[in-house]
């Protein structure tokens, strides 16, 4: 008996032994796959669809072939808020990777204050990068931080009123609408007659489910009523009353002109949106560029009925689109900045900048590229575009930003959806956004 | 294991040794369990609880700032709705799938033919990942297009209902969605309590002339109460954290109606505000361990009485 307890303990103790080791050699295989990368690579962090992350791994292919220097893509999700909790987690941990990065428009002020982006003025003073043609608003209002260039926009995008020609024309209209009232009005008329055909169709489509995108929607909507956030040095006031009337108005698209379908609260983001509306379901639809190249796909229902214009205004006010995109910016813990420099360089380079245009529709952050032939004969709307990107509206280039707009697209959600009024809404918007204020706005 | 053999065999002394010697062996091999469980779960506890004392935010220096955060979380009517919404989560589901769990476990225990078939196919839904069951049962509540409104008006009812749209609607969706999937589980855990009941008591009472429903509350449950305990314990904590499905299905909407607790820690978090997101957390693990105390408590007591 007690030979055989010792036989069994021994065998214990091998287990254990063995666990323990492979416990360790896995430690130290793992240990041994971060530390080397052979020879040193940069790492540019980039999400999207598969299509995009095709392309950004031909574009890498070329850089490397063009400089010699090496670089790994990492492959990020396609949710935005993926790809932010992804870059926080290695920039407040301050590793060295990922070099470069994509970042949202509306995040930029948070990975600003944060210190985490390499300011890139030396590098366009030392003519590694250049500048000259990008949209100067764009960069002003958001690349710049306390005076530094902390990031260069890839792609600008802006809210645009896209409409159905074929319907507007059928049913008298020879214009799409200046003025909310007027879209109001014809899709009120063109959606009774339409819904006599088809029972899913809607007059405006627009993003409303609780997300960043209800912020920009609202901003437009707000904008145009000449409203919108009002920021003061140490205030922030929302409850004024051309938002209440703009938010209201949101409201009543729904509930009472019944323009906009029930689940716009519940349901409505981009996609929701645009595939509604090429599937021939509305009439107008509020939507990004990038909803274009797809409408005028070969398997399109809508192809060749759709037009774009910039959006309604209230009658004294003016039409407002709502600054989007992406932005490329380089860590501040990056150990290889020269050639993270050339990267973010060759990104912004007239070239690349082009070929995103071809080929993944991305509305080019140069200006000049607006005019290349080829693009001009491939995207003959990015002419009409160019003229919406010279005036957008920028959402608050706040550190604290993303945490107020969390607030207002729970505030203006329940407005749509009937659980609050607009002014106890934007009140109580008002007061959180303040506290937040008070509490980050200081150091 | 070989404990009455060696009694008789080795003198007191030694044995005193020799259990001395199994002590440290055994200490040696629990150690490493030990050491996991304090790197994983004993430092990212103490962790969050120390920074949810410090105002930490990737934006500003970290600065010690004591219980404010605890302070803004009781003022903040957005927090208290999320707890709000998780009480009334849990008062709502775990009765539900108790019930709905008992009855499966008791039909699931006749001997039929088909029974291991039914087996398989009730614990389906809980083989399905709760991400993909809340995206199936956005599927079924979609305004267009959605199953629920499909059904609705083949039955010729006319108008598209918008399930999700409505405070009441949206939690009524929560909870069903979470019904469906976890009262396989409740049976699962009852079912195995049920096996355990010694046939002959079933026989007793017959003798007894008891009926089905005397059977059940005078020797079926007390019998099953550890397992009904154990179940109870199970699903309240993890309704208590119900993240996945209301982050999927309503995404804490309309007007942030069905925010539950983490989902409110989980958004500060992706917005750089660790340390207020951490105090949000050493709330909702309090409540999880009040809660754990209490269960575990009333088990035992249970366990004693019964």
């Amino acid at each position: 008996m007690i030979f055989q307890r010792r036989r069994t303990s021994a065998a214990f103790g091998l287990c254990a032994a063995i666990v323990l080791i492979s416990m360790l050699a896995s430690l130290f295989v793992i240990g041994q796959g971060c530390g080397n990368r052979g020879p040193r690579s940069l790492v540019l962090a980039v999400g999207g669809a598969p299509s995009e992350l095709d392309a950004w791994e031909s574009l890498i292919e070329q850089f490397t072939s063009e400089t010699g220097i090496a670089v790994t893509l990492l492959r990020q999700p396609t949710d935005t808020d993926l790809r932010r909790q992804g870059l926080v987690t290695a920039l407040d941990s301050r590793q060295s990777d990922p070099d470069v990065f994509l970042m949202d428009v509306a995040w930029l002020g948070q990975f600003a204050a944060s210190n985490w982006l390499e300011p890139l003025d030396p590098y366009v003073e030392q003519e590694v990068i250049e500048t000259e043609q990008l949209f100067r608003q764009v960069v002003d209002a958001s690349d710049r931080y306390q005076g530094r260039l902390v990031a260069l926009p890839v792609y600008v995008d802006g809210g645009l009123l896209y409409y159905r020609k074929d319907l507007l024309a059928q049913y008298g209209y020879d214009a799409p609408p200046a003025t909310w009232p007027e879209l109001v009005e014809m899709a009120q008329k063109v959606q009774q007659g339409e819904r006599q055909e088809n029972r899913s169709f809607d007059g405006f489509l627009w993003q409303g489910a609780q997300y960043e995108g209800l912020v920009c929607n609202w901003m437009e909507v707000a904008g145009s009523a000449g409203g919108g956030f009002v920021i003061g040095d140490s205030t922030i006031k929302l409850n004024t009353p051309a938002n209440n009337e703009a938010t209201t108005f949101m409201h009543d698209m729904i509930h009472r002109y019944e323009i906009s379908p029930r689940n716009t609260f519940t349901e409505m983001k981009e996609e929701e949106v645009r595939l509604a509306f090429q599937r021939g379901n509305a009439l107008f639809q509020r939507n990004w560029p990038y909803a274009w190249p797809l409408h005028q796909a070969d398997d399109s229902p809508v192809r060749g009925k759709v037009g774009i214009a910039p959006l309604p205004s209230f009658a004294d006010g003016q039409s407002v689109s709502c600054l989007g995109g992406w932005h490329v910016g380089m860590s501040r813990f990056s150990d290889m900045k020269d050639e993270a420099a050339q990267l973010i360089a060759f990104i912004v380079s007239y070239e690349t900048q082009k070929l995103l245009a071809m080929e993944l529709g991305w509305n080019p952050a140069r200006t000049d590229v607006y005019s290349d032939e080829e693009v001009v004969a491939a995207a003959p709307h990015l002419a009409e575009l160019r003229e919406v990107f010279e005036h957008l509206t920028p959402r608050p280039n706040l550190p604290y930003y993303t945490l107020i707009s969390q607030v207002l697209q729970r505030e203006l959600n329940s407005v749509l959806s009937g659980r609050q009024s607009s002014q106890d809404a934007l009140l109580s918007a008002e007061t959180q956004a303040q506290k937040i204020m008070e509490q980050y706005g200081t150091p | 294991m070989a404990r009455p053999d060696e009694s008789h065999s080795a003198p007191p002394r030694l044995r005193r040794w020799r259990d001395w010697t199994e002590i440290r062996t055994a200490t040696l091999f629990v150690l490493p369990v030990v050491a996991v469980i304090a790197a994983f779960v004993l430092v990212p506890v103490i962790g969050t609880l120390v920074n949810s004392f410090y105002r930490d935010v990737t934006i500003l220096p970290r600065r010690f700032i004591g219980f404010d955060h605890y302070r803004d979380l009781w003022a903040s009517q957005s927090f208290r709705q999320s707890l709000w919404f998780t009480t009334m989560f849990i008062v709502a589901s775990v009765p539900l799938e108790l019930a709905l769990g008992m009855i499966f476990a008791l039909l699931l225990d006749v001997r039929t033919v088909v029974r291991g078939l039914m087996r398989a196919c009730v614990l389906v839904p809980w083989a399905v990942p709760a991400a993909v069951s809340a995206r199936v049962w956005q599927l079924i509540y979609a305004y267009n297009h959605g199953a629920a409104n499909w059904l609705l008006s083949n039955l010729g009812i006319s108008g598209q209902v918008n399930w999700l749209g409505s405070d009441v609607g949206a939690f009524a969706a929560v909870v069903l969605a979470d019904v469906w999937k976890t009262t396989p589980f409740v049976a699962i855990i009852l079912l195995a309590n049920l096996q355990a009941v010694p046939r002959e008591l079933y026989y007793q009472a017959r003798v007894d002339r008891a009926n089905f429903i005397q059977t059940f509350f005078h020797v079926t449950l007390p019998l099953v109460k550890p397992g009904i305990i154990a179940a109870l314990l199970f699903r309240t904590i993890d309704a208590l954290r119900i993240f996945d499905l209301v982050y999927v299905l309503t995404g804490g909407g309309p007007g942030g109606s069905t925010n539950s607790v983490s989902l409110y820690a989980y958004s500060y978090y992706l917005n750089g505000s660790f340390g207020y997101g951490s105090a949000a957390s050493v709330v909702l693990f309090l409540m999880a361990l009040v809660l754990s105390i209490l269960y575990v408590k009333l088990g035992r007591f249970r366990a004693e009485g019964a």
